[in-house]
């Protein structure tokens, strides 16, 4: 089959059309399935993290899956974050080494997605943090890893990858899993198959609610994302299945996708030129 | 006489990473026993390099489920801690709290607000 991909920005739209994607080739079962890119004008390099997730999938069901009639311009972009490496294409340089390239961590492997961040956070072009803001913006990446790790029961792992625009002073990192979603997780908890995606991330992200049962309290990793990404005047997004989340300029709003995503995908876009020390207290210290 | 052992992070997990659950609860395991019987343990993050929620949830959260509060204040110090891991610690020990107290609750709350469907 061939499916035409249109222009794929880090919208709501955006995640709609991959999230359609999905949704036209669940039943296929070893086949050929054509991604035609004649018709996407634009992609946002960080979307191939997503993507990636969705091809996964497809091609965990025995097709075979072909990237078609990119423009040069995608091609070099998705080209320079290594993404098409898996689909035929050479890998190009970045030259401005403004690219976290694309790479697919299984989640036991949280060593490997701190060597990624390690090597890519740091230096690479990506714009200067102060080292208190990058220590605080890995630590909130390491909570979104762990939430997949916890709850997402992606077999395929997480899908990263990320771009950084030095002039905007801004970097954008995306976490994709191909998992069971944040709604299954609450309906599950609730055991209510009814509860909507966009109430479920609602809930997810109100400290201390946790679908995680025994002993062990949980349930801050989102919120402390919020917290973060609201001082550091950036954006959060989350596609989880049909519900949709953007936190920006200290609004958050919550709404219903026209298709399903299958698993959960956060979208952080930090503004690097944050002055902000994230230092919480003036003496460091112990607690007695 | 009750001395003080001092049990760090680094040496039990091999890491400067606190980023996983799992690794949270190998240190609860070396640490729940002591304090259960009442010995005093300063938990050091010397060479620590980054912590994260769900591994304070799992090393030191869910004691509060498992001693009273006070207990816990008496015989536990942490040491060797920037300011910005002690105040995530802060926020892990009060939503322990709230979650031990609370749980059924909260949740009973929510159960009835999540009404909608899709």
């Amino acid at each position: 089959m061939k499916y035409s991909l249109p222009t794929i920005l880090s919208t709501k739209e955006g995640f709609e059309c991959l999230a359609s994607l999905a949704g036209h080739t669940e039943h296929l079962f070893a086949r050929r399935v054509s991604v035609d890119f004649s018709s996407c004008e634009f992609f946002d390099a960080n979307m191939a993290a997503p993507l990636g997730a969705i091809l996964a999938r497809i091609t965990d069901r025995l097709n075979e899956v072909e990237l078609i009639s990119l423009s040069k311009g995608i091609q070099s972009v998705l080209c320079q974050n290594q993404f098409l490496a898996s689909y035929g294409y050479p890998a190009l340089d970045d030259g401005e080494q403004t690219t976290l390239p694309f790479q697919r961590i299984p989640l036991a492997e949280k060593g490997l997605f701190a060597e990624y961040l390690g090597r890519h956070l740091q230096g690479k072009g990506v714009p200067k943090m102060s080292e208190r803001l990058e220590r605080a913006f890995q630590q909130k990446i390491f909570e979104v890893f762990q939430n997949a790790v916890t709850h997402s029961e992606s077999r395929f792992g997480v899908f990263v990858c990320g771009q950084s625009f030095p002039t905007k002073k801004r970097l954008e990192l995306t976490l994709a899993d191909a998992g069971i979603g944040i709604r299954e997780n609450v309906r599950r908890f609730f055991q209510n198959d009814k509860i909507s995606s966009a109430a479920a991330i609602r809930w997810a992200l109100v400290g201390g609610n946790t679908t995680k049962q025994g002993k062990e309290p949980g349930g801050l990793g989102l919120k402390l994302l919020k917290d973060f990404f609201s001082l550091n005047e950036g954006k959060i997004q989350i596609a989880s299945r049909m519900g949709c989340y953007v936190f920006e300029n200290g609004k958050e709003t919550f709404s219903t996708m026209s298709a399903d995503f299958p698993g959960t995908v956060v979208n952080f876009e930090i503004n690097t030129s944050d002055p902000r020390s994230y230092r919480f207290t003036s003496e460091p210290g112990a607690k007695n | 006489m009750n001395e003080e052992i001092t049990v760090r992070i680094y040496d039990i997990i091999g890491s400067p990473l606190g980023v996983s659950a799992e690794d949270g609860q190998v240190v609860h395991e070396k640490i729940a026993p002591l304090l259960r019987d009442g010995r005093k343990v300063a938990l050091s993050f010397e060479k620590m390099e980054t912590i994260i929620s769900a591994f304070l949830n799992a090393a030191v959260g869910q004691i509060y489920g498992e001693l009273p509060a006070e207990r816990i204040d008496e015989l536990l110090s942490l040491k060797d801690m920037t300011s910005e891991d002690q105040k995530l610690l802060e926020r892990v020990v009060a939503n322990a709290l709230l979650y031990f107290k609370n749980r059924k609750n909260f949740d009973r709350a929510w159960k009835e607000e999540l009404g909608d469907e899709e």
